[in-house]
């Protein structure tokens, strides 16, 4: 009732048209939502035109206007197309190694117990770690050599220590972001888990379902749109993961743990080379708008029939 | 195949004390009702005997077989759930043929076995719907379905009927009545309802705090009740209770009168009394009568009364019907 008599009682603005009835209609969001604009559009704008110029700050005076230039030399760029597919890598096995863990961690924290509450509270503290805080302390407490408690649990059987990180660094990074990730995971699955009528496992129970089938035909199934949810998110947030390759490898070695977000960054506090970077980060943003939104479309999709 | 016996089985839950030792045997193809309260332990009872629930002590047998360690899925039983507990991603077909799946049987002989329940439960034509398209009535036909599908050693009902409303409620009573006619197996039935109860059993067994207040065929429950408890309980409308002169007459601290059992006057009778609520069912006639030294009475009379309210009628027990109690509310022996 009050949105139409608004406008009757401010009137119109005609050249504004319909943005001058919003304007009426919205003072009160109008300010965070051009924060907003100001603090995400902006800078997406500004990196568009950068990404047009040739622009290096090591050689200001070489600076000119390059088209698509930077476009075509990313995309002749190896280290480029390598880095989407590292990306790829790390988001594919960290998202599947994570619902993995945190459906065993749901399951488990799911069933009574003592002491549930606090275990469920350890469970969860990796994701309330910071990031780069996380993967220091992996680095130095959990993989290193020297100090790293595998490499403690390793010489107790008498082998001698590994450079997990400098061995295996792909799977280093995979390791840090499960154990971050697992317990995002773990609370959507808890939450769908908690949706679950405890009649139905009881009614696969007595039809003679074992343990294992009672969660094969009636919790996974159930658990199904919860799973897709939580790969969703997972993705989303994974793929463009920095701070434990900052933190863990550096992008290395060589390239082997470079993904885009990390390149991008070398390109420009390396090579300071603006225009190529902002050229690559202008096809991420892109290539994750395209993603996202065909996600977003199936997660309206699943939510829509979680009925 | 079917025998249940329950020997000295406790239940806690925690410092909770459920069911203090308790024993009950159950025979062979007795559909046996538990009945009473809220919180009486009936349901925790029937899921100690499915193996859902773990016994503090004592111990569980099914056909002579000791199964107290034996996990629910190994028990040979079949349940019914309040909440019917279909598997809402299964049609109707896979539900019901689930337990065959479940025991390994082969797909040709499960689609065999799932089409002659559906045809039993007139469910053929929808054994390609999922549970969530389906009325209550028709979930609750699968759900049955599934139970009687794999031929258990025994049926566990647990309150089935409760989210039904109250014409359908009354159709699958007749349902479950009948099939368990046709197919004798064992069926341990839970309501709070007496009326599902007396209709229902072959043998009622009336809990309260987890005791077992009175076990007997409905009507023995009905004539002979043991104490205050289940003669209040079994019956509708309530027995009527009676302290002070005219119980003490009876040699008894309460006397109790059934409102069938009631002759009513408006001449003469035993009792002289003032006709308070009418309720009119057209069968019956249910009249709240203040009767000075016994208190409000109900009597049933047959079919329509013309009566109001202050009207001074007499009612007359059936001396032959008293029941008395002790002050321990224990049953006096009949006196005739």
């Amino acid at each position: 009732m009050t949105s139409e008599a608004n406008p009757a009682l401010f009137g119109r603005i005609p050249i504004l048209g319909r943005f001058g009835l919003w304007i009426w209609r919205n003072p009160l969001i109008a300010p965070a939502l051009l924060v907003v604009i100001v603090v995400t559009q902006a800078p997406f704008i500004l990196t568009v035109i950068y990404s047009l110029f040739r622009w290096n700050l090591q050689r200001p005076e070489n600076t000119a206007f390059n088209a698509f230039g930077n476009y075509v030399d990313i995309v002749r760029d190896t280290r480029f197309l390598d880095s989407i597919v590292t990306s790829l890598t790390f988001t594919v096995g960290a998202v599947l190694l994570s619902l993995l863990v945190g459906l065993i961690y749901a399951l488990l924290v799911h069933d009574r117990f003592f002491g549930r509450g606090i275990v469920r509270t350890l469970l969860i503290t990796p994701f309330l770690i910071m990031p780069i805080i996380g993967a220091l302390a992996w680095k130095y407490t959990v993989l290193s050599p020297i100090f790293g408690v595998v490499n403690w649990i390793v010489r107790q059987f008498g082998a001698a220590p590994i450079d997990w990180i400098g061995m295996y660094p792909v799977a280093s990074v995979v390791a840090v972001l499960v154990w971050r990730w697992a317990p995002f995971m773990m609370i959507i699955i808890l939450a769908g888990l908690q949706a679950l009528d405890d009649d139905q496992r009881e009614a696969a129970r007595m039809d003679g379902a074992g343990p294992l089938g009672e969660i094969r035909f009636v919790v996974l199934p159930h658990l199904k749109k919860y799973l897709q949810l939580s790969a969703l998110l997972g993705s989303i947030f994974i793929v463009n993961e920095f701070d434990v390759i900052f933190m863990l490898t550096q992008g290395g070695p060589g390239t082997a743990t470079t993904n885009v977000p990390f390149l991008i960054y070398q390109s420009v506090f390396y090579s300071f080379d603006i225009g190529h970077a902002a050229a690559m980060a202008v096809v991420t943003v892109l290539g994750t708008i395209i993603i996202v939104t065909y996600l977003l479309k199936l997660l309206g999709s699943l939510m829509g029939d979680l009925d | 195949m079917g025998s249940i016996t329950i020997s000295k089985v406790t239940k806690h839950f925690g410092a909770l004390e459920v069911i203090p030792p308790l024993d009950l045997h159950i025979e062979e193809g007795e559909f046996v009702v538990f009945v009473g309260p809220s919180g009486c332990g009936k349901t925790t009872l029937l899921r100690l005997i499915a193996g859902l629930e773990d016994v503090t002590s004592g111990s569980v047998a099914i056909d002579g077989t000791d199964v107290t360690q034996v996990a629910a899925a190994r028990r040979g039983l079949a349940m019914v759930f309040q909440s019917y507990a279909l598997y809402p991603h299964m049609t109707v077909r896979e539900n019901i043929g689930f337990p065959l799946r479940m025991a390994g049987i082969g797909k040709a002989e499960i689609a065999r076995k799932v089409e002659t329940v559906a045809e039993t439960l007139n469910l053929t034509g929808h054994l390609d719907a999922r549970p969530g398209q389906m009325s209550g009535g028709q979930r609750q036909r699968v759900a049955i379905g599934r139970a009687i599908v794999r031929e258990p050693k025994a049926f566990l009902f647990d309150e089935p009927l409760s989210n039904l409303d109250a014409s359908l409620r009354v159709n699958m009573r007749l349902e479950i009545s009948e099939l368990h006619q046709r197919l004798q197996t064992t069926a341990i039935y839970v309501t709070h309802d007496q009326v599902e109860a007396m209709t229902m059993a072959t043998k009622i067994v009336v809990l309260r705090s987890g005791i077992i207040e009175q076990v007997g065929s409905p009507m023995e429950l009905y004539n002979q009740p043991r104490n205050l408890f289940v003669a209040g309980f079994i019956g509708s409308p309530k027995m009527n209770f009676i302290t002070g002169e005219k119980a003490a007459q009876h040699d008894a601290a309460t006397i109790g009168v059934r409102p069938e059992h009631i002759a009513l006057s408006k001449d003469a009778g035993a009792w002289q009394g003032a006709v308070g609520i009418v309720e009119h069912l057209g069968s019956d006639t249910f009249l709240h009568v203040n009767v000075s030294g016994a208190g409000p009475l109900t009597v049933r009379v047959a079919g329509e009364l013309a009566v109001n309210f202050g009207d001074t009628v007499f009612v007359t027990p059936d001396a032959n019907r008293i029941h008395r109690f002790d002050a321990a509310g224990n049953a006096l022996p009949r006196r005739n």
